[in-house]
């Protein structure tokens, strides 16, 4: 097999004891609990030796408040589907841990209506910002730059804007992303079409080129530096100064192809920025959906970014004729958002200013009848 | 060499398992809107094939020869038909029974609806939800022309020889998003303007979600994707919409006229194995007819051959629907 298609390393990194690493000022780095270990295999993608591991206080109160949030929500998973683990198993993928109604506004809901997404989130938050603190204090310790703690903070800037500062800032926990697998994209289809088209707000098209740069990125660098790794390209960071013939081969080759080479340093900061970037313009462009702009095709339509087509054959928008009496809502008397035997709720009004919901008279179809809450034994 | 083909076989077996949920080629597509906006309609010739096959009409029984309406006095507790030949109401009586009743048990043929001993009896609940169901069809035929055009329904369309048709809802907690097919009159989540304080649109993300799920659940009902009506960038303008738009919209006016004042109503009729889970009667919508079709029956013109799917004459208020419908008020043809 041809040596560039290979998935793993050629070489295994190994010493003959465990490494314990280098020596520095502050030693908390080093658990005594754990000795580290070699392993053959995890040499075939990485360093062959495991640990030392590091958690301190960060380390465990993180892992903590994250079990709890997982748990939170497996178990609230688990009990929508009766306690079944065969049915939690089959219908993982479409189970939910959703956040309180629009109506709810930014109040605390009830456990069984929206309360277990707020401690979960809660919890989650607690969790990945110890991590956070744990990336930056252990590269502080260590004498590191701190630029993988920043790269991880451009991350949670996207997760805060999405599960915190924007729902804030809209007035209601409704607004916020749902925990599940499906549910999540689902989420991320419907605030496309709520808000007119994400693909028109012009972060979202930043962050889009990022993402996909970030991968052209990577692909460039790793597949440079692995053909040249049998010239001594491995020794990147050397060669940003002292060019060896790895550097010089990687180099004229780019500018044979197009015109211009990043070095040994620039190209890792090409791919930080990259990287970086793409969450930063991407919570960017979520924080202002809704908040500056309600319908970024309409946006895109004021501002020239929407192409013009041939018109289809002239269409009167059928509701603008009126509709027949015998045709408007009404169901036997029961409010038109809750089915008969659950509970109903007419009191909706939104949370912010006095508008109301446009839907239906109350605009009320929220989370309050979903099978997990109700406790219903909807399949 | 050998561990290089089980890892390739490994990797096709995951390809596999991974669009297992895609559909085997070849796939045909043709485009319906402008280049580039990728309004297209998709289609498998191996799918089409079973489409085809469960959606064949029966043959027409033959027709009745021409008559007056049967004299009065010669029916009792008729209610709907009363305008028919006799030949072509006892015509009408047989295609029903084919369309719609078992085909062996105690309750086969006629006896599904009628006590055989007095066919005047109304005893039977079925035979008081075939009148109804007789009455919402020439409704249909009558009004919805905008919608079924001048192919018209039958019983058959929707229940293709079963009592009880294949695609019918009840109130669940997940079926909550089909109440556009009953009492929502208003669907639309995206507001008219580019900035907050112009559109004062305070649609929830849940909101969406439902209407998506009506939209989806439309859409597979047909067998068709969202850009046989829509032009998906801007899923709210009409000036972009295909015209199938508007017949997919009083289709959606039409369901939930039927489903209040057709099914509904019938609901202390049905008895309780008829009822689903919230003791609620069954509803239709748009699988109902179509059945994964983006026309019922692949448009198969089958109401043309029994008089008694029209009504007697359009009445008055129907006219006048009819034209807000956009259609042309229907005459049975003969």
């Amino acid at each position: 097999m041809p040596e560039y298609q290979n998935l793993f390393t050629r070489v295994q990194v190994r010493t003959r004891h465990v490494d314990w690493g280098v020596p520095v000022a502050d030693p908390s780095w080093r658990t005594d609990g754990f000795k580290p270990f070699m392993n053959y295999w995890i040499g075939k993608i990485g360093d062959a030796q495991i640990g030392p591991i590091y958690l301190g206080w960060t380390g465990i109160a993180s892992i903590f408040f994250g079990v709890l949030a997982i748990n939170i929500m497996g178990l609230n998973f688990l009990a929508q589907v009766d306690w079944h683990p065969i049915q939690f198993i089959r219908q993982l993928p479409w189970l939910s841990l959703d956040p309180p109604s629009p109506a709810n506004g930014l109040g605390l809901a009830p456990l069984a209506e929206g309360g277990w997404w707020q401690i979960a989130g809660l919890f989650l938050t607690v969790s990945i910002l110890l991590w956070w603190w744990r990336t930056y204090s252990r590269a502080r310790a260590m004498g590191l730059g701190t630029h993988l703690a920043w790269a991880f903070a451009s991350a949670i800037w996207l997760y805060l804007v999405l599960g915190l500062i924007r729902p804030v800032l809209m007035g209601s926990w409704g607004e916020a992303v749902p925990f599940g697998i499906f549910s999540h994209l689902d989420w991320t289809a419907a605030f496309s079409i709520r808000y007119g088209n994400l693909f028109y707000n012009p972060f979202h098209m930043l962050s889009i080129a990022f993402l996909y740069g970030s991968a052209l990125l990577f692909a460039m660098h790793a597949g440079t530096i692995l053909a040249t790794a049998k010239l001594g390209a491995e020794r990147e960071i050397e060669q940003v100064t002292d060019r060896g013939t790895a550097a010089e081969r990687g180099a004229l080759f780019w500018r044979w192809t197009m015109g211009f080479n990043a070095t040994m340093e620039s190209i890792h900061r090409w791919a930080w920025w990259f990287a970086v970037l793409t969450t930063l313009t991407g919570g960017i462009g979520i924080l202002l959906t809704g908040t500056a702009v309600d319908n970024w095709y309409l946006w895109g339509q004021k501002h020239g970014l929407v192409p013009q087509y041939p018109a289809l054959p002239a269409q009167l928008d059928p509701a603008q004729m009126g509709t027949p009496d015998e045709q408007k809502g009404y169901y036997q008397q029961v409010p038109p958002d809750s089915f008969p035997g659950l509970p109903g709720r007419t009191d909706l009004e939104s949370p912010v200013g006095k508008r109301k919901y446009p839907m239906g008279g109350t605009g009320a179809i929220e989370g309050k009848n979903r099978p997990h809450v109700s406790g219903g034994k909807t399949p | 060499m050998t561990r290089t083909r089980t890892l390739l076989a490994l990797g096709a077996a995951g390809l596999v398992l991974a669009t297992a949920a895609c559909e085997r080629p070849p796939v045909d597509t043709a485009q319906i809107g402008f280049r580039g906006v990728a309004m297209e309609t998709v289609t498998n010739p191996r799918i089409d094939a079973t489409l085809k096959a469960r959606n064949t009409v029966p043959e027409p029984i033959t027709p009745a020869p021409p008559g007056d309406p049967a004299p009065p006095g010669t029916w009792q507790n008729v209610a709907v038909l009363g305008n028919l030949s006799v030949a072509e109401f006892n015509r009408t009586m047989l295609a029903m029974q084919s369309w719609v009743s078992p085909t062996s048990g105690p309750e086969a043929g006629c006896a599904y609806c009628h006590n055989v001993a007095n066919m005047a009896s109304d005893e039977k609940y079925t035979k008081v939800v075939a009148r109804r169901m007789l009455q919402m069809t020439q409704h249909i035929n009558a009004t919805y022309t905008g919608h079924v055009a001048q192919t018209g329904v039958t019983c058959y369309t929707c229940h293709r020889g079963q009592p009880v048709p294949q695609n019918i809802w009840f109130y669940t907690d997940r079926y909550q998003p089909l109440r556009h097919y009953l009492d929502r009159t208003d669907i639309r989540v995206q507001g008219g303007a580019a900035l907050p304080a112009d559109a004062d649109n305070r649609s929830s993300i849940k909101q969406t979600e439902y209407a998506y799920a009506v939209m989806i659940n439309m859409s597979t009902a047909l067998g068709v994707n969202c850009t046989f009506c829509h032009n998906s960038r801007n899923w709210a303008s009409w000036e972009q919409s295909t015209p199938k738009r508007i017949v997919a919209y009083r289709g959606l006016s039409m369901v939930r006229d039927l489903n209040m004042n057709y099914l509904v109503p019938l609901q202390g009729i049905w008895p309780a194995n008829r009822l689903g889970m919230h003791g609620d009667g069954p509803k239709l919508m748009c699988s109902t007819c179509h059945q994964g079709v983006n026309k019922p029956l692949y448009g198969a013109p089958m109401a043309k051959d029994y008089p008694g799917m029209y009504p007697a004459a359009p009445t008055g208020t129907d006219a006048v629907r009819t034209t807000a419908m956009g259609g042309a008020p229907a005459t049975p043809t003969p």
